[in-house]
C-alpha cells in the first residue's frame, strides 16, 4: 500500500520467533498493510524473561533489558513488540531507567563493559497498542483492511497480565487501556475482524505461566490455565485469542499437558491476535504457520474460511 | 514418643515453642526487602486485598499477605525457606489493587533475589540462565521451526542472537559481571551432580 | 485577619535618614511618623528588655541559651536581659512585669515560640507592666529555629542571636497603638440547612440573634432527610428531624432562604456584606405572591401542577431511583412546602400554569435569579458532603453490575417513604435478596490516588445498622460484612456492634479485592481473603452494598473561597486548630459546623453545630469587636493627592478627601487589613503602615545584614 508512515524496530522475544513464527510473519505483513513498517532488530536477546531473571537478580534483569533497548537506540527507532512478558521487561525497564538516575547509573556501569550506553531516547509499544491507537492505526483502519471477515466465529480474549498491570505503572495514550478490571478494547479489535467477541467468567485472570511457575510447578500453573479453560468451555467459544506468545504457549501446549495430567480435553484453538489479523487479511493458514500449533486450529478454520 | 517419625529430631520440631519472639525479627531483612523492591513494604495493613486477588492462593498454601506480614516483621528465615515463595506468577493483580499503594509482587521478587543469595532457588531458573548464557535465548530454535520460518518468508533463524551469535559475548559479559553463570553452574552441579 | 510579619522591602526616602545609630533612627521614625501617632517614648532613648524562653527543652535543648543571653546584652538599646524556663507561665509573665517597672523599659522582646501562639499572652503582660501592648515584639526561636535545627547547636544559637537582634531593632521603633473597636451587626448567617446548619441556626435564633439560613436545595433537611434509621438508637431519621425542620420554618428570628446560594462576601468580622443569590424557583411563595398583588395566592403545596407536567426526570433525593417531574418537590415533608421548577428540563409548555389556576397564580415561568444583600456579624459554614463516585474503583463494578448499589441507595430502598416503600429488592429482577454483602471502606483509607486516604468515620456504624435492618425486614436473610476494622467508637456503638453480631450478621475480616457478576443470575461473586481464617474467599451473594467514602460537596470549594476559608489536604474545610478550635477558622468571624469540616456522625455533627453557634454568638453579644491596629495611615504633609493608591487597595479602604483646600488620601480603618500594598507603592513615602512601618522594617533589615557580633 502507501509508504509506511511509522517505522519500528521489531523486538521478537523468544517464543514467537522460535515456536510460533506465524505471529512474527503475520505482524510484519499485516502492519505493513496498515502503514506500519516493522524493521528487524539485530542482535536482540531474551528480553530477559521477567519471571526468571527478575526472581534471581534484578540488576541482571535491568542490564539485559537495557542492552536490548540500546540496540534500538543505536538504530534511532522506537521498539514494537508482540509479547506481554517482553513488554514488562522492555517497556517497564525503559520507563524506570528514564525516571531513576540511580538505576540508570547502575545499568550504564555494566553496559560500559560492552561499549554500550543507555540514553533513554526511544519509546516502546506493544503491537496491540499500535493497532488500537488511532495515532498509529486505530480500530477503523483495522476494520477496513479486512478482506476475509471472520464472520460467525465466537472468539474470547485473554488479555494477559503484563501489558496493563499494574495500571499505576503504565502510560497509554488511550486511557481505556488503563482499565484492568473490565477492559473491552481487545474485544473491539476482535469485532473489527468480523468475529463475535465473547465475554467469559474472570477473563482478566492470569494464565499461570509467569514468575517461573510454569517451570517450577507445572501442575500448579496448569491448574490456573485450566480454570480459564473451564470458564471458556462454559460459554462456548470457537477460539481464544491472546497478545502474548507465552500465554499462547501456556494455553496451546498447556492443553496437551492438561490432557496428560488432568485427563480433560478442550480442543480449543489458541491464536495470537496477529495470526487472527493475518487470517482476516487473507493470509493462508500455511502462511501463518498454524500447523505448528499444538492444538489443531482446523475446527476454527473451517468456520471462518 | 518413639512413635514420632524421625524421632528425636521430629519430636523436637513438633514440640518446639512456635511463638513469635523479638529475636525472630531481623530489621535488616525489612530494609533489604524495601531496598530491592523499591516499594513501601512496611506500610501493609493486612487488608487481604492482595490474597483476595491472587490466582495461586485458592489452589495452594501460598498467601501473599502472609509474606507481606513477614516482610514487615523481619522474619527472614521463614520467608526465604518457604517453598510457596516460588508460586507467585507475577500477575500483578495484587499490586494493581493494593489500597496502600504497595507492590507486593515486587516484595516477592526481592525476597527471591535474597533467597538466591543463599543458594535457595528452584533449578528451572538456573537452567534458563544457562540457556541464555549459551544462546542469548531462553528457547532454542529447531529444524522444524527453521523450515516453517523459511516457508513463511522469514529468515531461518530470527535476526536475534540466533542469527548473530557475535552478540552473545555481550550478554555473557553482563551475566559474568554479576557472577550469575558461575553461581548457576555451581548450584546445578551440587543438585544434579 | 492579622497580617503576618512580612518585610516590604520598598526603598523610600526615609531610608536615607536611617543610620546605624539608634537615636538617629528614632528621630527619623518621629519625623516619618504621621502626626497624631504617639511616639512619646522616642523622646527618651529606647530601653528594650529581652526575655529568652527555654520552653522546657524545646528551645534550650537545641541551642546555648547562655550564649544567646550574653549576646543580647551587647545589642544596642538593650537595657535588660533575662531568661526563664517557661515565659508564658504566670511567673514568667511576672518577670516581664517586674522588669518593665524596675528598668523603665520602653519596649519588650520575647524570644520564644511563634507569635501565632503567644503574642496575645505577652502583649497582655506588656500592658500590665505599664506599656502600650504594641510595644512588644516576638522573636520566633522555636518553630522557626530550634524545632527545625534540632541537631545543629551552633547554627541554631547563631540564628537565635540574629533573630533577637532583628527584633530589638524593630522594638526600638515601635509606637503606641490602640486597637479599633468596631460594632458588630446583630445578625448571623448559616450556609447550609442540613442538621448542622439547622441546629446552629436554631441556637442562634434562640439566643436572640437574627439568622439568615441559606440552603442551596429547594428544601432544608440535608442528608439526614435521606436516611431511614439512625444508629445506634434506630430512630426514624425524618421523624426526629421534622420537629427541627418545622421549628426552623416557624422561628421568628430565622430568615430561611432556600434554593439560594452565597454569591459574594465583602467586609470583615462584625460587618460582613453578603450577597445571596435567590435562584429562580419559578414558583411564588405566598409572601412573594402578595407582594405582586395576588391576594391569597402563591404556592400552597397542593401539587396540582405535578400530574400535568410532561417531563420526567430522576429524583436526586431518591438517588435517581424514583422519578420526579420538571416541577417538583423532593419528598412530601419538604420545608418550605413550595414547588420548584428544574429549568434544565422544563420545556415551558405552561400546562402547570393552567393547573395552578387563576386564584393562586403561583407559577412564573419567566422568573429570574434575584440578588439580595444582607449584613451579618458572623457566619457559619455547614455545607455537608457528597458520596465519593465509587464507580471509579472499577474492581467493585458499581454502575456496571446492576446488583451492586451504594449505601445511600440502600438507605432509600430500605426507607418506607422511598422508591420501593421500604422493600429491599434487587435492581436486576425486583426479587428480595437472601444474601447481602456489605463492602466496608469502599474508597476510604485508600492511598492509590484513586480514592480517599482518610477514614469516612460513620460507614462502619451504618453498615451495622443496614445489617440490622435487613434482619428485621427479611426473614432468612444472611448479611456478610467485609471489613478491615469495625470502628464503633461512640456512645453505645460497641454495644450496637455486639447486638448486630448477635442478630446473626457474619463478619469477614478482608477488604474486597474484586466483584464479578454471573451474567445469567446477576448474582455477585465477592472475592477477598478471610485474613483471620487465612483462606481466600469467593462468596456468591444476591446484592452488594458498597459503604462508599464521603467527600466535601462540590460547591463548597467556591463558597469557602468567598468567606476566605482554607481547606486541608484532604479537601475538608480547615479548622483553626484541630484539637482546640475545631469549630473556628483562621478567618475571624467565620465558623464551621458539621461534616464540611470532616466526616462526623449525627451526635458529633449536632455538637459541632452547637459549638459553632456559641462561638458565632460571642462577638454579636459583645456588640463590638477589636481590630488589630495594623492600618495604613496617610502622612498628610507628604501626600500629593495623586490618588494612585486608591485603586490599588484590594479592600477599597482608601479614598481622596478635601482637607485644608487640598486633596489628601484617607483610610477607612475598619476596611484596611494592613496588607501594605499602598504603603509599598506610594512614590512620595506618604503612607505609614502601623506596626510595619518602613523605618521599622528597614531597621530590621539593617540589623540583620549590618549588625553582628558587637
Amino acid at each position: 500500500m502507501s509508504e509506511a508512515k511509522h517505522k519500528f524496530a521489531f523486538y521478537l522475544g523468544c517464543i514467537a520467533p522460535n515456536r510460533y513464527p506465524g505471529c512474527e510473519s503475520a505482524s510484519i505483513k499485516a502492519m505493513k498493510k496498515l502503514g506500519v513498517e516493522l524493521v528487524p532488530l539485530k542482535g536482540a536477546s531474551c528480553c530477559p524473561a521477567p519471571g526468571a531473571f527478575g526472581s534471581i537478580d534484578l540488576n541482571v534483569f535491568y542490564a539485559m533489558a537495557a542492552r536490548n533497548l540500546v540496540l534500538a537506540e543505536q538504530m534511532k527507532m522506537d521498539i514494537a513488540l508482540l509479547c506481554n512478558g517482553c513488554y514488562k521487561s522492555i517497556w517497564e525497564v525503559n520507563h524506570k531507567l528514564k525516571h531513576n538516575q540511580d538505576l540508570r547509573d547502575g545499568v550504564n556501569e555494566v553496559l560500559k563493559e560492552i561499549d554500550m550506553e543507555y540514553k533513554g531516547t526511544i519509546n516502546v509499544y506493544h503491537t496491540a497498542e499500535l493497532l488500537y491507537n488511532e495515532k498509529f492505526i486505530g480500530v477503523e483502519k483495522v476494520r477496513s483492511s479486512v478482506t476475509n471477515p471472520l464472520t460467525g466465529a465466537r472468539i474470547a480474549v485473554h488479555y494477559g497480565c503484563h501489558l496493563t498491570k499494574p495500571h499505576k505503572d503504565r502510560e497509554f495514550e488511550n486511557d481505556v487501556m488503563l482499565n484492568t478490571e473490565h477492559p473491552s478494547w481487545m474485544e473491539e479489535l476482535v469485532a473489527a475482524l468480523g468475529a463475535t467477541p465473547v465475554e467469559y467468567r474472570n477473563k482478566m485472570q492470569c494464565c499461570g505461566a509467569g514468575g517461573g511457575v510454569r517451570g517450577y510447578d507445572i501442575v500448579h500453573a496448569l491448574d490456573i490455565a485450566n480454570e480459564k479453560l473451564i470458564n471458556l468451555k462454559n460459554v462456548g467459544v470457537d477460539a481464544l485469542t491472546d497478545i502474548c506468545p507465552f500465554c499462547q504457549l501456556q494455553f496451546d501446549r498447556g492443553q496437551i499437558e492438561i490432557k496428560e495430567k488432568f485427563g480433560v480435553s478442550y480442543d480449543l484453538p489458541v491464536l495470537h491476535y496477529a495470526e487472527l489479523l493475518g487470517l482476516a487479511q487473507g493470509m493462508s493458514p500455511q502462511d501463518l504457520g498454524l500447523d505448528l500449533h499444538a492444538i489443531s486450529c482446523e475446527p476454527f478454520l473451517q468456520k471462518v474460511l | 514418643m518413639v512413635r514420632t517419625k524421625g524421632y528425636p529430631e521430629a519430636l523436637e520440631k513438633k514440640l518446639r515453642d512456635q511463638r513469635y519472639f523479638n529475636e525472630d525479627t531481623n530489621p535488616e531483612f525489612t530494609k533489604n526487602v524495601k531496598g530491592i523492591s523499591r516499594t513501601i513494604a512496611h506500610m501493609c495493613y493486612q487488608c487481604g486485598t492482595c490474597t483476595g486477588s491472587c490466582p495461586s492462593a485458592p489452589r495452594s498454601t501460598y498467601r501473599i499477605r502472609k509474606f507481606m506480614r513477614r516482610a514487615v516483621l523481619g522474619l527472614e528465615n521463614e520467608s526465604l525457606t518457604d517453598p510457596d515463595l516460588w508460586l507467585c506468577t507475577t500477575c500483578y493483580s495484587c499490586t494493581d489493587r493494593c489500597p496502600r499503594d504497595i507492590a507486593p509482587t515486587d516484595v516477592i521478587m526481592a525476597m527471591r533475589n535474597l533467597a538466591f543469595k543463599r543458594d535457595i532457588i528452584p533449578v528451572n531458573f538456573l537452567k534458563t540462565v544457562q540457556a541464555i548464557y549459551s544462546s542469548g535465548h531462553g528457547v532454542p530454535n529447531n529444524d522444524v521451526n527453521r523450515a516453517a520460518r523459511e516457508r513463511l518468508g522469514l529468515t531461518r533463524d530470527p535476526p536475534t542472537t540466533h542469527m548473530y551469535p557475535e552478540y552473545i559475548k555481550g550478554i555473557q559479559k553482563i551475566l559474568d559481571h554479576y557472577k550469575l553463570k558461575a553461581n548457576a553452574d555451581r548450584i546445578v552441579k551440587e543438585r544434579e551432580g | 485577619m492579622a497580617e503576618k510579619k512580612k518585610s516590604t522591602t520598598k526603598k523610600t526616602e526615609s531610608k536615607k535618614e536611617t543610620k546605624h545609630e539608634a537615636p538617629a533612627k528614632q528621630e527619623a521614625a518621629q519625623k516619618a511618623a504621621p502626626s497624631g501617632v504617639s511616639t512619646t517614648k522616642t523622646q527618651e532613648k529606647a530601653r528594650i528588655g529581652v526575655f529568652i524562653c527555654h520552653c522546657g527543652t524545646n528551645i534550650a535543648g537545641s541551642m546555648d541559651i547562655n550564649a544567646v543571653q550574653d549576646y543580647a546584652k551587647t545589642i544596642p538599646n538593650v537595657a535588660y536581659v533575662d531568661n526563664y524556663k517557661y515565659m508564658c507561665s504566670m511567673p514568667g509573665q511576672a518577670v516581664i512585669n517586674k522588669a518593665i517597672k524596675d528598668n523603665k523599659l520602653t519596649g519588650v522582646v520575647v524570644a520564644a515560640c511563634s507569635p501565632r501562639l503567644h503574642e496575645p499572652t505577652f502583649r497582655t503582660a506588656t500592658k500590665e507592666g505599664g506599656l502600650n501592648q504594641f510595644r512588644f515584639e516576638m522573636a520566633n526561636i522555636r518553630e522557626q529555629n530550634s524545632w527545625v535545627h534540632m541537631h545543629d547547636q551552633e547554627g541554631s544559637t547563631e540564628k537565635a542571636k540574629d533573630a533577637i537582634r532583628i527584633a530589638v531593632a524593630k522594638a526600638g521603633l515601635l509606637q503606641d497603638l490602640f486597637p479599633k473597636a468596631v460594632p458588630v451587626e446583630h445578625a448571623a448567617m448559616v450556609v447550609g440547612a442540613g442538621v448542622a446548619g439547622m441546629q446552629a441556626a436554631l441556637d442562634l435564633a434562640n439566643a436572640g440573634i437574627k439568622t439568615y439560613l441559606i440552603e442551596s436545595q429547594p428544601t432544608i433537611g440535608g442528608r439526614m432527610s435521606q436516611l431511614d434509621k439512625t444508629f445506634p438508637t434506630l430512630d426514624c431519621s425524618q421523624c426526629i428531624l421534622t420537629p427541627k425542620m418545622v421549628d426552623v420554618g416557624r422561628a421568628a428570628n430565622i430568615e430561611l432562604m432556600t434554593y439560594s446560594e452565597v454569591d459574594a462576601v465583602e467586609g470583615y468580622i462584625g460587618n460582613f456584606d453578603v450577597t445571596v443569590r435567590k435562584k429562580a424557583r419559578g414558583v411564588l411563595t405566598p409572601a412573594e405572591a402578595e407582594a405582586r398583588g395576588i391576594v391569597g395566592g402563591g404556592c400552597n403545596g397542593c401539587g396540582d401542577c405535578e400530574p400535568v407536567c410532561p417531563v420526567v426526570k430522576p429524583n436526586e433525593f431518591e438517588v435517581g431511583m424514583k422519578p420526579r417531574k420538571a416541577i417538583y418537590i423532593s419528598h412530601p415533608q419538604v420545608v418550605p412546602l413550595i414547588y420548584t421548577i428544574d429549568w434544565n428540563s422544563c420545556i415551558k409548555c405552561g400546562l402547570c400554569v393552567t393547573a395552578c389556576g387563576p386564584e393562586k397564580k403561583a407559577i412564573d415561568l419567566e422568573a429570574k435569579d434575584e440578588l439580595v444583600k444582607v449584613k451579618v456579624g458572623t457566619a457559619i459554614l455547614a455545607t455537608g458532603y457528597d458520596m465519593f463516585p465509587v464507580e471509579k474503583k472499577t474492581e467493585w463494578g458499581y454502575k456496571k453490575y446492576e446488583n451492586v448499589i451504594s449505601s445511600l441507595e440502600f438507605e432509600r430502598l430500605i426507607c418506607a417513604s422511598g422508591p420501593t416503600s421500604g422493600h429491599l429488592v434487587r435492581p436486576s429482577d425486583g426479587e428480595t435478596p437472601k444474601r447481602v454483602a456489605f463492602v466496608l471502606c469502599a474508597g476510604s483509607r485508600d492511598n492509590t490516588g484513586n480514592g480517599k486516604p482518610y477514614c469516612s468515620r460513620f460507614c462502619c456504624m451504618y453498615s451495622l445498622k443496614h445489617a440490622h435492618q435487613i434482619y428485621e425486614k427479611i426473614p432468612g436473610v444472611q448479611a456478610y460484612l467485609f471489613y478491615m476494622d469495625i470502628r464503633s467508637f461512640g456512645k453505645m456503638y460497641e454495644e450496637f456492634y455486639y447486638r448486630i453480631q448477635d442478630e446473626g450478621a457474619k463478619f469477614i475480616r478482608g477488604r474486597v479485592a474484586n466483584i464479578l457478576e454471573d451474567p445469567v443470575t446477576k448474582n455477585l461473586h465477592v472475592h477477598t481473603d478471610d485474613t483471620l481464617l487465612n483462606r481466600p474467599v469467593d462468596m456468591e451473594v444476591d446484592l452488594v452494598v458498597l459503604a462508599a467514602a464521603v467527600q466535601p460537596k462540590e460547591d463548597t470549594n467556591r463558597t469557602r473561597k468567598l468567606f476566605g476559608v482554607s481547606c486541608s489536604m484532604d479537601g475538608w474545610l480547615l479548622e483553626a486548630h484541630p484539637k482546640l478550635n475545631p469549630c473556628g477558622t483562621t478567618t475571624a468571624g467565620v465558623f464551621l459546623a458539621g461534616v464540611c469540616q470532616g466526616p462526623k456522625d449525627i451526635p458529633d455533627t449536632v455538637a459541632s453545630a452547637e459549638g459553632a453557634a456559641s462561638a458565632a454568638s460571642i462577638p454579636i453579644h459583645k456588640g463590638e469587636v477589636e481590630l488589630e491596629p495594623y492600618f495604613a495611615t496617610c502622612i498628610e504633609e507628604r501626600c500629593a493627592g495623586c490618588g494612585m493608591c486608591i485603586n490599588l487597595c484590594p479592600y477599597s479602604a482608601l479614598a481622596l478627601v478635601e482637607k485644608d483646600g487640598r486633596q489628601v488620601m484617607q483610610v477607612t480603618e475598619a476596611k484596611c487589613k494592613g496588607c501594605g500594598t499602598c504603603g509599598g507603592f506610594c512614590p512620595g513615602g506618604a503612607i505609614w503602615m502601623n506596626h510595619f512601618a518602613t523605618p521599622q522594617i528597614v531597621a530590621q533589615i539593617d540589623a540583620f545584614l549590618l549588625g553582628g557580633e558587637q
